[in-house]
């Protein structure tokens, strides 16, 4: 089992995607963080709904502006690990390499199993590059706006380990996608697509729904949100005007929902891969 | 390029026992409506090289992939030394396969390639280096795949089946793609592996002319069931001569006295003989003693030959994957 894990590791290390990925995802990272931290730290004020003017800093406290400003590019970040999720599996299916790879390893839920072992290890290290390319986009804007860099190191430390378990979870549920849907192309289409589009669309929908009202919060990006738990110690309503919602999951639920994605999905992937013939 | 040497496969992998058979017992693939394998039986003897022909469309890769469980049968089963390619301990330390179709991922090299497979079973890299020497593609092998003729894919494909020193391998139309110079090398290739190393071969091909002259064993199929199996002696029956001449009842004489069968063979013409032999200089020769002009003189078809020509030409053996696309070769 091990070596199977060794195995999908070399796979993605031998391939330009080993470092093409963690560049996108430092840079997407950094320009992603800088915008957030435009808005909070150097432009440093805009108008609320009521119409009178919001200063982050003033409003919040620096710890908040630190944290929102440090994951602003997370959306970014996940979208990114649901790609190398849905590599993992359709890569296999497009280059036609799935042959080999189960001639290699014939069990296919210890081949899954290490699949799913390896994709959590270059998400997490995709995680890292994004992380540090957060931070240093992040921390450019926030000095420019006069703002302490690291004003809670121990908070801004937990904030960026849930990062990273947000992104590994994406990616598990990438993984389960790319399964599902063996042409590469589709399947990143639909992964993005469903994400970007379809998930904010839904949510705006359901709205009108009353018995569903609720049922948003429980969505990938949403929880997603929630699940960096960025509103600590902030009035829910306040919240809200930074994008938050008023009734959102606490993190840890909100990390529950997204493991049971996670799960759902790598399972699906796992009940298929176990039935598919390889012609 | 390399002929292929001693010493190189033994070294410290495995140690061989007895050899290893395959078996294929009732095996049946429906794809839907289309029956690709139907009840399909035969087996392959230890450490002999089976040829495993059929036309395209016949339904061996089909066969081919439920044996290294790629594809669940519909029934039946197929075993390789008594268990399924998934129940094998270190498959490819028993099982070496190289099928068509097998892809490379374009932007990995043919040596990375290998160093994943190699990584699976803990074999080293040495290992590796080892076998794209033997295959010929050291240098190439460092490239991305991308740009890989057929050729270095089949000898990619080679040097990946026989990375776990197995003992048996099975190959299909691994000469697709080749030129004449790398069909022979693995012609020689194939031999030097059966006889010398011992291994069980099953090598599928939808050409006879391609395996005749490197197997000992036949399996036949055509649409999906078996069609003939055996020795490749046994198969080709008694080789026969037809000789033209100008008289042949005074001809057939002459062959006769000297110990050998002759027949006028009508299919061919009034003036043709068919003789029970396949040495052609003897008919010859026998022709100028008795004073008998020679018109033409050629080997004719063994049985296995005109089978093979029966079974490819018929239309209800055409090619069915083109017509269903339901199936790979």
């Amino acid at each position: 089992m091990i070596s199977l894990v060794r195995a999908e590791l070399r796979k993605y290390f031998t391939t330009r995607l080993a470092w093409s990925m963690p560049l996108a995802m430092a840079v997407l990272g950094a320009l992603f963080a800088a915008l957030q931290g435009l808005f909070l730290a150097v432009i440093g004020e805009f108008p609320s709904p009521d119409g009178t003017m919001i200063e982050p800093a003033a409003m919040f406290g620096e710890d908040a502006v630190a944290r929102l400003v440090y994951t602003g590019a997370v959306q970014m970040g996940y979208l990114l690990a649901l790609v190398l999720g849905i590599l993992s599996m359709s890569g296999e299916f497009r280059h036609k390499t799935i042959t080999a790879t189960l001639l290699a390893a014939p069990r296919r839920g210890q081949l899954i199993g290490a699949k799913l072992a390896s994709i959590v290890v270059v998400v997490a290290v995709n995680a890292l590059a994004f992380t540090a390319g957060s931070i240093l986009g992040g921390a450019i804007t926030l000095s420019i706006g006069d703002l302490p860099l690291f004003p809670d190191p121990g908070g801004l430390l937990a904030t960026f380990a849930r990062m990273v378990l947000v992104l590994v979870l994406w990616g598990l549920m990438g993984f389960g996608l790319g399964v599902l849907i063996p042409n590469q192309v589709v399947a990143l289409f639909v992964g993005v697509g469903v994400t970007l589009l379809v998930e904010p669309l839904l949510g705006l929908g359901i709205t009108f729904v009353d018995q569903l009202a609720d049922a948003s919060k429980y969505f990938p990006s949403q929880a997603s949100m929630s699940a960096l738990d960025l509103f600590a110690g902030i009035d829910p309503s306040l919240a809200q005007s930074l994008g938050g919602s008023e009734d959102a999951l606490s993190w840890w639920v909100a990390t529950l929902v997204l493991l049971g994605y996670a799960a759902v999905m790598a399972a699906l992937g796992w009940i298929l891969t176990a039935r598919r013939d390889i012609a | 390029m390399p002929a292929p040497g001693g010493g190189w496969l033994t070294a410290g992998m495995t140690t061989r026992s007895e050899g290893t058979g395959i078996s294929v017992q009732g095996l049946t693939k429906k794809f839907g409506d289309f029956t690709a394998v139907d009840d399909l039986s035969f087996e392959v003897a230890p450490g002999r090289v089976t040829g495993f022909l059929g036309p395209n469309g016949a339904g061996k890769t089909t066969t081919l992939r439920m044996l290294l469980g790629l594809i669940r049968p519909t029934a039946g089963e197929a075993l390789i030394g008594g268990r399924r390619y998934a129940e094998l301990p270190q498959p490819m330390s028993t099982v070496g396969s190289a099928l068509e179709a097998t892809g490379f991922h374009p932007g990995r090299s043919g040596r990375n390639h290998l160093r994943v497979l190699a990584a699976t079973h803990g074999i080293p890299d040495s290992r590796v280096d080892e076998l794209l020497d033997l295959v010929g593609i050291p240098a190439a092998a460092r490239k991305k795949a991308g740009g890989y003729s057929m050729g270095m894919r089949q000898r990619l494909g080679l040097a990946a089946a026989l990375l776990g020193d197995p003992d048996v391998l099975l190959l299909d139309e691994p000469a697709n793609g080749l030129d004449p110079e790398g069909i022979r090398w693995m012609r020689g290739f194939m031999r030097h592996l059966a006889a010398e190393q011992g291994k069980t071969v099953l090598v599928s091909s939808h050409l006879l002319g391609e395996v005749e002259q490197t197997v000992e064993d036949v399996v036949i199929i055509a649409n999906g069931r078996l069609a003939r199996r055996g020795t490749m002696d046994e198969l080709h029956g008694d080789p026969a001569v037809l000789v033209r001449t100008s008289d042949p009842g005074a001809l057939g004489h002459a062959l006769e006295s000297a110990g050998l069968s002759a027949a006028l063979d009508q299919e061919q013409g009034p003036d043709a003989l068919r003789v029970g032999t396949g040495d052609l200089r003897q008919v010859g020769d026998i022709a100028l003693a008795a004073g008998q002009p020679v018109h033409e003189l050629r080997p004719l078809r063994t049985d296995l030959e005109r089978l093979f020509l029966e079974l490819t030409e018929s239309p209800e053996h055409r090619n069915r994957n083109l017509s269903t696309g339901q199936e790979a070769a």
